[in-house]
């Protein structure tokens, strides 16, 4: 990236992940789940938010994110652009916010377990907000574990990638 | 940057922890409570079902003709059937306890189970 026609190909390599981060969560809605509880997804286009946070830099992470729920707005409506965008926009918040207090100290799985607990917790807030009331005793645990089973799944991936995407 | 620490680990157990302290609350001072459901269209409700009337019934609600509810005789409520393209709701499956919930999001309809011991004036219709 830090050559001369950086500036195309960070376009270019910012599209490209948009339109990987669209497939992604293609791909995720083909797969069946066990439990079906809003909020609650594998968040496999994270990774590429993931990806955009830690080698590209954060205003990409958030552009990708920001797309991902104009997107989800536009194929399958108001609401689930609207839970498209909380999630995306408190996961990249909190892994901001947590980058900043810890630096190297961090690790990776720490941040993808942040950014995709929040998520979930970024599409419940929404929830609740658009059907009041929602019994967080219940869904707390659920999102928790969830939160953390998801994390496991991104850096995963994200480290046997990482070799392959550092190519690009 | 590593890709996991040792205190990830614990924070992890620590969290398994919080989860399933917050589930054993859940589940002893919650979820058995005596339940009603609630029916949900544009965030507005618009039927409670009582669930413990032992009545085995299929209904659909005024509002929207792609869903078809069940009530079940051992006090469930489901989406039994709808046309949305993603069939969330109907997965979701039946409910029963105190807090879950299944939502059509395409149809715009929300089932809530509440705890049946609130002021129920305000309800639209009942059945059973």
């Amino acid at each position: 990236m830090k050559n001369e026609d950086s500036k195309t190909k960070h376009m270019v390599l910012t599209a490209m992940l948009f339109a990987t981060a669209i497939v992604l969560s293609i791909v995720e809605s083909m797969i069946p789940m066990p439990i079906s509880i809003p909020g609650v997804k594998f968040g496999l286009s994270n990774i590429v938010v993931m990806y955009a946070m830690f080698f590209l830099n954060k205003r990409d992470a958030l552009m990708i994110a920001i797309l991902k729920g104009v997107f989800a707005a536009l194929t399958r409506g108001a609401v689930a652009g609207l839970l498209s965008l909380t999630g995306g926009v408190f996961s990249i918040v909190v892994m901001v916010v947590l980058m900043f207090i810890l630096k190297e100290k961090g690790s990776y799985f720490l941040y993808s377990m942040s950014g995709a607990l929040f998520h979930n917790i970024g599409q419940f807030v929404a929830i609740s907000i658009i059907y009041t009331n929602m019994v967080w005793l219940y869904y707390l645990p659920i999102l928790l574990v969830t939160g953390i089973i998801a994390g496991m799944i991104t850096s995963v991936l994200l480290r046997f990638l990482l070799p392959a995407l550092q190519k690009i | 940057m590593s890709w996991m620490k040792k205190r990830d680990i614990y924070l992890v157990i620590g969290m398994l922890l919080f989860a399933g302290a917050l589930y054993g609350g859940y589940r002893l001072y919650v979820a058995n409570l005596p339940a009603k459901a609630e029916i949900y269209y544009e965030s507005k409700l618009i039927k409670t079902v009582l669930l413990d009337t032992g009545k085995e019934e299929t209904f659909k609600v005024e509002e929207s003709d792609h869903v078809t509810f069940h009530l079940y005789a051992d006090g469930s409520i489901a989406f039994e059937h709808s046309d949305c393209p993603d069939q969330i709701c109907v997965k979701s499956g039946k409910l029963h306890l105190v807090g879950q919930s299944a939502a059509c999001l395409p149809n715009k309809l929300i089932i809530k189970i509440v705890p049946n011991n609130k002021n129920s004036k305000d309800d639209v219709d009942m059945i059973g």
